[in-house]
């Protein structure tokens, strides 16, 4: 039932105009953190861990909260209108398995992006010259974005679950995006849901990338996600008994 | 235009658009202003933060820009309500009555921003007269590409039913104003987008910082804002708005 749901979630969003989002976004800071990266080569000296920060350092704390929490408007707006909740509560499903895939879609769309980053950096860095790119950082790298940017669409899906708007939860999570880096400055990146994406793909430090392990990060990650989704699934019940 | 303002009021009642405006203010003051204050920083504070304004000028306001025009419009794609609205009130003026509107909840939260960073300035006895001069222009030329934004997003969250379209322009045009800051060998990035128009009002620049010095041997140049881009902004700011108005006489509701 659980891919019936999301399939039914990936043909609702066919055709939509985030995927120019998706493509067009991590194309900017792949453009511009080269062209700077490469405008300040003397004094950026750590070749492809430089040029990751140069790429990611904005976009983690600024436009991915900002870009997941579109994504994850665009999946609730869906259903606020047109009286979309009557007819997905009508499924005959668990309501948590309804927020599970709602996740699950968001999920993709963040996973596609860690991907899309990636391969603008590792493409960004052969055009800058780079040779021999960190594989392994790399892909430790979107994984830990993967992870939260996860528990990112899981706190936005509440959010625009709770609010009948667009614009209001896209909002929050810019605001959220500030709050993680406030946070990170204070060495709370790591618990905190609007940092934890930030943290995982360790923009502002990507070569400390081992040094606290990632093996708390995971398990906060696990956390959240197992807390969030619980409460997704209780406010998707309480609809169901309120009426949409 | 009374009554309309009047509308817009009871429309947006209990939608919190002012207040999640405050709130992302609040959360960018706390983001500006966090940080250790110095002896160095205390001596510099007035023309540092003149120097570090337009940086985070370009990320929030062109953003709150964004929600502002999308929740405004938003709220009539919903339900169809221009269908409603339309006959008995003028396009021209409800258009204008939108275009108010959002100015007055966004500007308000501009001198928020500008207001706290004084405010913690003196609150933290930043050394040496207050620049008002210096200021006063400083949020002159923060409003000029933020109400050139509002409008140009205005119009597009007019234009488009589904607000993913006006939030993937405000997404990438910000993060191109963002970056032009950063990258003086294209100054045409600047000067050549409304989003780029907070680097090229810019008129501090700060040299001798660096990371073993740090603020010791800082030292601050005072330029005139660049009377090019206060131009294209101001004709870019015509243009949003008369297009906006002109696709909403055409628009089919």
């Amino acid at each position: 039932m659980i891919f019936k749901l999301f399939r039914a979630e990936a043909i609702k969003l066919r055709r939509s105009p985030l995927w120019l989002m998706f493509v067009f976004v991590p194309l900017i800071p792949a453009f511009l953190g080269t062209a700077n990266y490469l405008a300040n080569i003397e004094i950026l000296k750590s070749e492809w861990y430089s040029l990751w920060s140069q790429h990611t350092l904005f976009t983690d704390y600024f436009f991915l909260p900002i870009m997941v929490s579109v994504y994850c408007a665009r999946l609730m707006t869906l259903e606020h209108n047109s009286h979309g909740w009557n007819r997905l509560l009508t499924v005959p499903a668990g309501r948590g398995l309804i927020f599970v895939s709602k996740l699950m879609t968001a999920g993709l769309m963040v996973l596609l992006t860690m991907v899309w980053i990636g391969i603008l950096f590792v493409a960004s860095g052969y055009i800058a010259g780079l040779r021999e790119p960190p594989v392994r950082d790399i892909l430790i790298w979107c994984a830990g974005g993967f992870g939260g940017g996860m528990v990112l669409a899981a706190v936005q899906l509440l959010i625009s679950m709770a609010l009948n708007s667009f614009a209001l939860p896209v909002g929050i999570g810019f605001a959220g995006g500030l709050s993680g880096l406030v946070f990170l400055a204070r060495h709370l990146g790591h618990v905190w849901p609007y940092s934890l994406m930030g943290y995982g793909m360790a923009s502002n430090a990507p070569q400390k990338i081992s040094e606290r392990g990632y093996l708390p990060f995971v398990l906060i990650c696990i956390g959240y996600l197992v807390v969030f989704t619980a409460a997704g699934a209780v406010l998707v019940r309480r609809r169901g008994e309120m009426g949409s | 235009m009374i009554k309309l303002l009047k509308c817009e009021y009871l429309k947006t009642r209990r939608r919190y658009i002012f207040l999640t405006l405050l709130a992302v203010t609040a959360m960018a003051l706390v983001w500006t202003l966090n940080g250790r204050v110095t002896e160095d920083t205390r001596r510099l504070g007035w023309m540092i933060y003149l120097y570090q304004l337009p940086v985070l000028d370009s990320v929030i306001m062109p953003l709150m820009a964004m929600l502002a025009a999308s929740r405004l419009w938003d709220i009539e794609h919903r339900g169809g309500m221009l269908r409603r609205l339309v006959p008995v009130s003028g396009r021209n003026e409800l258009y204008d009555a939108k275009v108010i509107y959002g100015l007055s909840m966004l500007i308000p939260c501009l001198v928020i921003d500008w207001a706290g960073v004084i405010v913690f300035g003196f609150v933290n006895g930043f050394q040496g007269d207050f620049p008002l001069r210096l200021y006063l222009t400083r949020l002159l030329c923060a409003l000029l590409p933020t109400v050139t934004i509002f409008l140009l997003q205005n119009a597009l969250s007019m234009a488009f039913r589904n607000q993913a379209v006006p939030f993937a322009v405000g997404i990438t045009g910000t993060f191109v104003g963002m970056f032009s800051m950063f990258l003086p060998r294209l100054p045409w990035l600047r000067r050549l987008t409304v989003w780029g128009g907070y680097g090229a009002l810019s008129f501090v620049g700060m040299y001798g910082y660096t990371a073993e010095t740090r603020w010791r041997d800082v030292f601050f140049t005072v330029d005139e804002p660049d009377p090019f881009a206060a131009i294209f902004l101001t004709l870019a700011a015509l243009a949003a708005y008369s297009m906006g108005k002109r696709l909403f006489k055409l628009k089919e509701v």
